[in-house]
């Protein structure tokens, strides 16, 4: 990661053209090509920036960037450096979101009857040809039970669940597997469409999983 | 279109479909009331393609026509009107309906009255008429139960029977059930059984009239299609859709035995819980602590304060303690109407019901809350 502290004027050309008058300003560039000018208001967003893969010419007081494919192009004229320091930044690790499907999908094969009552863990990731199924189970009476897991469950999660029941149901011994749909938040409209294709659906409590809290004691789930 | 009537009927009438048109949706004609006026009759209707209402209005009809005006500046236009009688007349070339009154001159543009739906029609195959007295005292007693969580829309839904010499209604929203058995004078002819989403029985609750000579006589007339239930009452017609799915079925929620049935004065109590309620806030749960001969309510909200009171009840056995939704317990309590009441508890952890000592048919199981010490 580079970055640079300088009196510059930066042009860009190409889809339209636009000029940043000389003023004190940060340049970013980073491994992988990004290049980013940012002044020290305005927010988080660059005034100006170009997104790799990029190729960079510098000589004397200029920095030319240039977009490998097209004709977008940022012209860096540089007056003054104040700054100029280069730092290994090392391997990225990725940005961890508490409470994502993997998260959830874990602690609901170690707690499946979350899912329905009875419920056993057959296989996580349960393979079919269009693609794996996230919890398969079987019930009390042994009958087949395939879970979909979501964050948030929309309509497209009852749809790829319902591709996946029918494939599901295709082997004459799987012919009665039920859809499950387990999610922290069921949006209404996936609701209702889950009820009339008979798949259940689950709203479950991240923190009531994790036994970081007591369930709330309801009639029937 | 132009008609002249009263301006406080205008204004009762339309302060009742007004609560109807839509808050909210894209359609901008779904914001307004229609105003239908043929030769002899008109008519004021507002819908949020949910619930539907169409209400008569009394007035001298000079041309016959409808328009679509904004329900809520009407509503305001019309409750600030100088004189008694008020006439609005539908100006199609300036898109506007132009409603005088006194030396009043309003013109409001109106909205797109093709975007207004049709809407249903009474009658049909199969028509039962219920007391309509004893249809809204139903609904009143178990509406509170039902769940406002749109996410699980067939909770959101109070479920009706009708049949032979009964009414029952149901409504849940997983923590509470309320099941109200109203038994009826006379047989009805014919029955039906639908999931009626509760804001629409609310707004027919509001329709029909009560407490006025002859009201206990009056009658709704109710009919259900596949996915519709239509009420007439007093000349307003209320539809709304219905909810699908299978309503939870409510027998096999009730416990089928208790470990504690007390007898308690159903005003004393619910005045006590009340008054302790004022000290659970913020999701505070109510405490009934249950001793030889008495039950002490309490409540405590860390850095609010607390509050207890001690009832005396013929309660015998271990002691133990119990905690409960407040809002929930004191809505149960309201729902008695007056009267000793009979609370049956299992456990801490185990479902409370609450019926009317009287036999009047009224149930309503409650789930506790789990306290901590």
């Amino acid at each position: 990661m580079r970055l640079i502290v300088a009196r510059c004027e930066v042009r860009y050309t190409g889809r339209l053209n636009a000029v940043l008058p000389n003023a004190l300003r940060l340049i970013m560039i980073k491994s992988d090509g990004s290049v980013m000018v940012h002044a020290d208001t305005g927010g988080y967003k660059p005034q100006n920036w170009m997104t790799p893969p990029t190729v960079i010419e510098e000589s004397e007081g200029r920095m030319v960037v240039r977009k490998l494919k097209g004709d977008d192009r940022l012209d860096i004229e540089i007056s003054e450096i104040v700054s100029d320091v280069t730092h290994d930044m090392g391997e990225a690790a990725a940005l961890e979101k508490d409470g994502v499907e993997r998260d959830l999908q874990e602690l609901l094969a170690e707690q499946p009857h979350w899912c329905g009552e009875g419920l056993r863990l057959v296989r996580r990731e349960w393979p079919t040809d269009i693609g794996p199924v996230d919890l398969m189970c079987r019930d009390a009476d042994d009958e087949w039970i395939a879970v979909e897991v979501k964050r948030v469950a929309t309509i497209e999660a009852v749809e790829q669940l319902t591709r996946y029941l029918e494939r599901i149901r295709q082997d004459p011994a799987m012919g009665a597997c039920r859809g499950v749909l387990a999610a922290q938040t069921i949006k209404p409209q996936a609701r209702t469409l889950a009820e009339s294709r008979g798949i259940a659906c689950v709203e479950v409590d991240l923190a009531v999983l994790r036994g970081e809290r007591e369930p709330e004691l309801t009639l029937f789930a | 279109m132009k008609i002249t009537c009263s301006s406080a009927e205008l204004l009762a009438q339309l302060q009742t479909v007004a609560r109807v048109a839509s808050t909210r949706s894209a359609v901008q004609a779904l914001s307004g009331v229609q105003v239908a006026a043929t030769a002899d009759a008109v008519e004021l209707r507002a819908t949020d393609m949910e619930v539907s209402l169409r209400v008569p209005l009394t007035a001298d009809v000079e041309r016959p026509g409808s328009a679509v005006l904004p329900a809520r500046l009407t509503l305001d236009v019309v409750r600030a009107l100088p004189a008694e009688q008020v006439t609005l007349e539908l100006r199609p070339s300036d898109q506007d309906v132009e409603i005088a009154s006194g030396a009043a001159t309003f013109h409001i543009r109106t909205l797109r009255s093709e975007d207004f739906p049709p809407l249903p029609e009474p009658g049909g195959d199969a028509i039962v008429e219920v007391p309509a007295a004893a249809f809204v005292e139903t609904v009143t007693r178990v509406a509170r139960s039902a769940s406002r969580d749109e996410t699980r829309p067939i909770l959101t839904g109070i479920l009706v029977s009708a049949s032979g010499r009964e009414l029952r209604m149901v409504a849940t929203d997983s923590y509470r059930l309320s099941v109200k058995e109203t038994p009826l004078d006379r047989e009805l002819a014919g029955s039906f059984e639908a999931n009626v989403p509760a804001r629409a029985l609310q707004e027919l609750v509001r329709l029909v009239p009560q407490g006025g000579e002859g009201d206990e006589e009056a009658v709704l007339r109710v009919g259900v299609r596949a996915n519709q239930i239509v009420f007439e009452t007093g000349g307003a017609i209320l539809s709304s859709r219905l909810i699908d799915g299978q309503f939870p079925n409510f027998r096999q929620l009730l416990p089928d035995s208790y470990e504690h049935e007390l007898r308690i004065n159903g005003d004393e109590f619910t005045d006590v819980v009340r008054r302790i309620s004022l000290l659970a806030q913020k999701n505070a749960p109510l405490r009934l602590a249950f001793r030889e001969g008495e039950v002490t309510v309490s409540a405590q909200t860390p850095d609010v304060g607390e509050a207890s009171e001690t009832l005396p009840v013929a309660f015998t056995g271990e002691p133990f303690e119990i905690g409960f939704n407040p809002e929930f317990l004191r809505d149960g309590l309201e729902s008695v109407d007056s009267g000793d009441l009979i609370l049956k508890l299992i456990s801490p952890l185990r479902p409370g019901l609450i019926e009317s000592a009287d036999g009047s048919g009224f149930l309503y199981l409650i789930m506790p809350i789990r306290l901590n010490v």
